[in-house]
């Protein structure tokens, strides 16, 4: 039997809901960060969210990894480090030396390659690997971080097929309504 | 997140009435409201002026910077400070209140107050340093009166204010003088902290800090005037046995709940009830009019007439909940908004009482000294009036309540151990600490959170110090929770206490008469008499020739929130108390400020903040603070 075909999912932010307030990007840092919100921040920690809220054409929202399909960011690797997996798409940080190739094909700016934690330059290597959304795989949680953390719930994780499915049958009820009327005048019922 | 809403049983068989009702609670609240701001929990967030709002990132990439240029120390000093400020406002307003109603009955001017402790007068009189002799008691009230309102008016930067001048150890005015810290005059010292935080001024954490501890102090100085005036005009407690938690309301009486703060409302509406019991019963109120008391109005009365307490602050839409509440009378603080909206689901009467504290959607009696006990033969009569549109069908009144013998103020405590040793009170209190019958002392003050399963941490560290021998103090909706939960009986006593503690709680409190010993924990008035804790602390330190900073005492508030209690556990540091928060406070995005408040305080003032979210944990701290000031006396 041939498996079915999915879409990664995305994570989707409304501008409309937006407020701007930063709770997203700082969630995300949380989530990834290996520990509490108080910990981090009176232990100093340099943690980096992984999507940012960006302002721009008079709209605000936070934008992240888009998840493509056809992944400039996996074809670009020199070492092989990004790939299609678990419906997403996987950066392997132990396969990554840092080249930043990523960074420059990513239409999105998703990609970030800076250090984290408390990470040090150490006379060879600067500690930054490729790092994007990773949809909070590995971090225990339900759901996205940012998706709990938004008070306006303007971010949402969506499910390409249920998504379609639902606007495909928003627009056939529609059509429904519509076609009642172009059926003949004897079959309704109260004209 | 909280995984629990509370520990009182009432709280358990009421929530399930509300939700039943479609009636949303403060737990509701903030379940819809989670999650919470990251960046305003850390207090990074900036909106002193309207080119914020301003929040520094604090992990890195994002602004390190506000926009006119203040940082992470800078703003979370500042907000920090500004909260102080608000604490300070709100309990020295109360205590000028009280002051000005003192004025008012020394010139004869409020014929519905009296002095009713003229012996407390005349040691408010003697400790100010003013003329006694000959004097009666109008024109010594009238003096007393004026010397505090001076507090408010002085502009000698370098003349402290008259009350904390006259209760702190002579060491510790040295060491707070030196610091700069002493205040000389209470609004003076509020407006420098909104002057000084405001865009563009004071922009040094360390500096900041500092101008807040002397916000702090002066909430200290207001608190003290406050709860001794109130003794002077309404009296000093004195033990009392009364019970606690929402099974205190009946059925077959007017149910009248006093909520809010100052003693000046509720004592008048206590005196006038007593008067309207005829008409209640009219009304078909067999058993008359039950006044029972909420948050700190509640321990206020509780304290002075043994009136029972129905609950404590997060709790209070519950008390609406059981259908049985007449009429809430509210004056100021720690009211929620919410329950214009609950009342209206019942037939209570929410009314407010103050002008400048109203809530839409209430009734409003506006409630001034002069006209105060017509004011409150309105509010009673318009609980009459809504007893009779209750709906009998509606009444849930849980079945739980506790005994609790309350009214410990200073005065209360000195007589019971007088009981014990006429000629120095104060020795039985030494030597058991001494010999180590006592290990320390504690002081639970404070509030109650969402944060926070309600009343567990109070009870959770209570009941481990009381089982290593600490003597345990409590004030506030600390108080409440304790009462509620039986720990201020003689049994929780014989339950709880260590052995050593208990045969000292039996010896006091057999010898003052009570039968048993003292209760496990000693209820020594509302939030605003945590002075009271002070004056004994103060005797103590003055009778063993050290300052406050030696002494084996501890403070908690393991369920702090309201600025208040920013206030109270500030100045609580500032006098060389470790002060136990169990909530976290505000400034975790500047370890500088954070550092500064829990280490650095250690070396300038001897007092600090201990921070501890589990209540198992906070209390080993606790002791371990206790041993070491031990060790530093050599007991």
């Amino acid at each position: 039997m041939k498996k079915q075909q999915l879409e990664n999912a995305i994570i989707f932010s409304d501008p409309a809901r937006c407020l701007g307030c930063h709770s997203c990007e700082m969630s995300c840092a949380i989530a990834h960060g290996g520990c509490d919100l108080y910990t981090a921040a009176l232990q100093g920690l340099t943690l980096r969210p992984r999507n940012r809220v960006v302002t721009a054409g008079g709209v605000t929202m936070p934008i992240q990894c888009r998840q493509c399909e056809e992944a400039p960011c996996a074809f670009a690797c020199p070492t092989g480090a990004i790939v299609q997996q678990d419906g997403m798409v996987t950066i392997r940080e132990k396969n990554c030396v840092g080249c930043k190739v990523c960074v420059m094909v990513c239409p999105f700016g998703a990609i970030s390659v800076k250090a984290e934690g408390d990470a040090a330059p150490q006379w060879r290597t600067n500690r930054g690997v490729a790092r994007k959304c990773d949809l909070c795989a590995h971090t225990g949680r339900d759901q996205p971080a940012c998706i709990e953390a938004c008070p306006t719930k303007a971010i949402s994780l969506i499910d390409m097929d249920a998504f379609r499915q639902a606007q495909l049958e928003a627009r056939v009820a529609e059509l429904a309504q519509s076609h009642r009327h172009l059926t003949p005048a004897s079959n309704q019922v109260g004209i | 997140m909280t995984m629990n809403n509370s520990i009182d049983p009432s709280v358990a068989a009421l929530l399930p009435v509300a939700k039943k009702q479609g009636i949303a609670t403060v737990w509701d609240r903030y379940k819809a409201m989670q999650p919470q701001c990251g960046f305003g929990q850390l207090g990074v967030c900036c909106r002193i002026c309207w080119k914020g709002p301003c929040r520094i990132d604090p992990f890195g990439d994002g602004p390190q910077r506000g926009i006119c240029g203040a940082d992470a120390d800078t703003i979370v000093a500042r907000n920090v400070i500004r909260m102080i400020a608000g604490g300070a406002a709100a309990h020295s307003e109360h205590g000028r209140h009280v002051a000005l109603a003192l004025l008012g009955v020394a010139e004869g001017k409020l014929p519905d107050y009296t002095i009713r402790d003229e012996a407390k007068l005349r040691s408010i009189a003697t400790k100010l340093g003013l003329e006694t002799a000959g004097k009666d008691i109008p024109s010594m009230a009238k003096a007393v009166a004026l010397a505090t309102l001076w507090d408010f008016q002085n502009q000698d930067h370098d003349k402290p204010c008259s009350w904390i001048e006259s209760t702190l150890t002579g060491k510790r005015l040295e060491k707070l003088a030196g610091l700069q810290v002493l205040p000389h005059n209470i609004d003076a010292v509020v407006t420098q902290i909104m002057a000084r935080t405001n865009v563009g001024c004071d922009a040094d954490p360390v500096n900041l800090v500092l101008g807040g501890i002397k916000g702090a102090l002066a909430d200290f100085n207001g608190m003290c005037l406050a709860t001794e005036i109130s003794d002077v005009l309404f009296g000093t407690p004195q033990p009392a046995v009364t019970a606690a938690n929402l099974g205190v309301l009946k059925e077959d009486a007017v149910n009248i709940a006093l909520h809010g703060h100052n003693p000046l409302l509720s004592e008048v509406v206590c005196d006038v009830a007593l008067q309207m019991e005829e008409e209640a019963r009219r009304a078909g109120a067999k058993s008359g009019i039950n006044i029972v008391g909420v948050c700190c109005t509640g321990n206020e009365v509780m304290v002075r007439r043994g009136i029972p307490l129905a609950t404590n602050y997060l709790s209070q839409e519950l008390a609406l909940v059981t259908g049985a509440v007449d009429a809430m009378v509210v004056d100021v603080q720690c009211i929620m908004p919410s329950i214009s909206e609950i009342g209206a689901c019942f037939h209570t009467e929410i009314i407010t009482t103050m002008d400048d504290s109203k809530i839409s959607g209430t009734t409003h009696v506006s409630f001034h000294e002069a006209t105060a006990a017509d004011n409150a033969r309105q509010i009673v009569t318009l609980a009459i009036a809504a007893f009779r549109r209750r709906n009998p069908q509606r009444v849930t009144i849980p079945d739980f309540k506790q005994t609790a013998v309350v009214g410990f103020g200073a005065e209360a405590i000195m007589g019971a151990m007088g009981a014990l040793n006429a000629d120095d009170p104060l020795k039985p209190l030494l030597d058991n600490i001494v010999n180590g019958n006592i290990r320390g002392i504690a002081l639970f003050a404070g509030c109650n959170s969402t944060r926070i399963t309600q009343d567990s941490s109070f009870v959770t560290i209570a009941r481990k110090l009381a089982r290593n021998n600490v003597l345990l103090l409590a004030t506030g909706c600390g108080a409440g929770s304790f009462a509620k939960h039986g720990m201020m009986t003689q049994e929780a006593t014989l339950e709880y206490a260590g052995e050593s503690l208990k045969s000292v709680l039996t010896a006091i409190g057999t010898a003052a008469g009570l039968g048993g010993p003292l209760p496990l924990v000693l209820h020594m008035g509302s939030c605003v008499d945590n002075s009271r804790a002070v004056a004994v602390a103060v005797a103590v330190a003055n009778r063993l020739g050290v300052d406050l900073d030696s002494l084996p005492l501890v403070a908690s508030a393991p369920e702090a929130m309201s600025e208040k209690a920013v206030a109270i556990g500030t100045w609580s540091v500032a006098l060389g108390i470790p002060t136990h928060l169990g909530t976290m406070p505000q400034i975790s995005g500047s370890p500088l400020v954070a550092e500064l408040l829990t280490e650095t305080a250690k070396q300038l003032l001897g007092g600090y903040f201990i921070v501890e979210l589990d209540p198992e944990r906070a209390a080993d701290k606790l002791l371990t603070t206790i041993d070491e000031r031990r060790k530093s006396l050599g007991i």
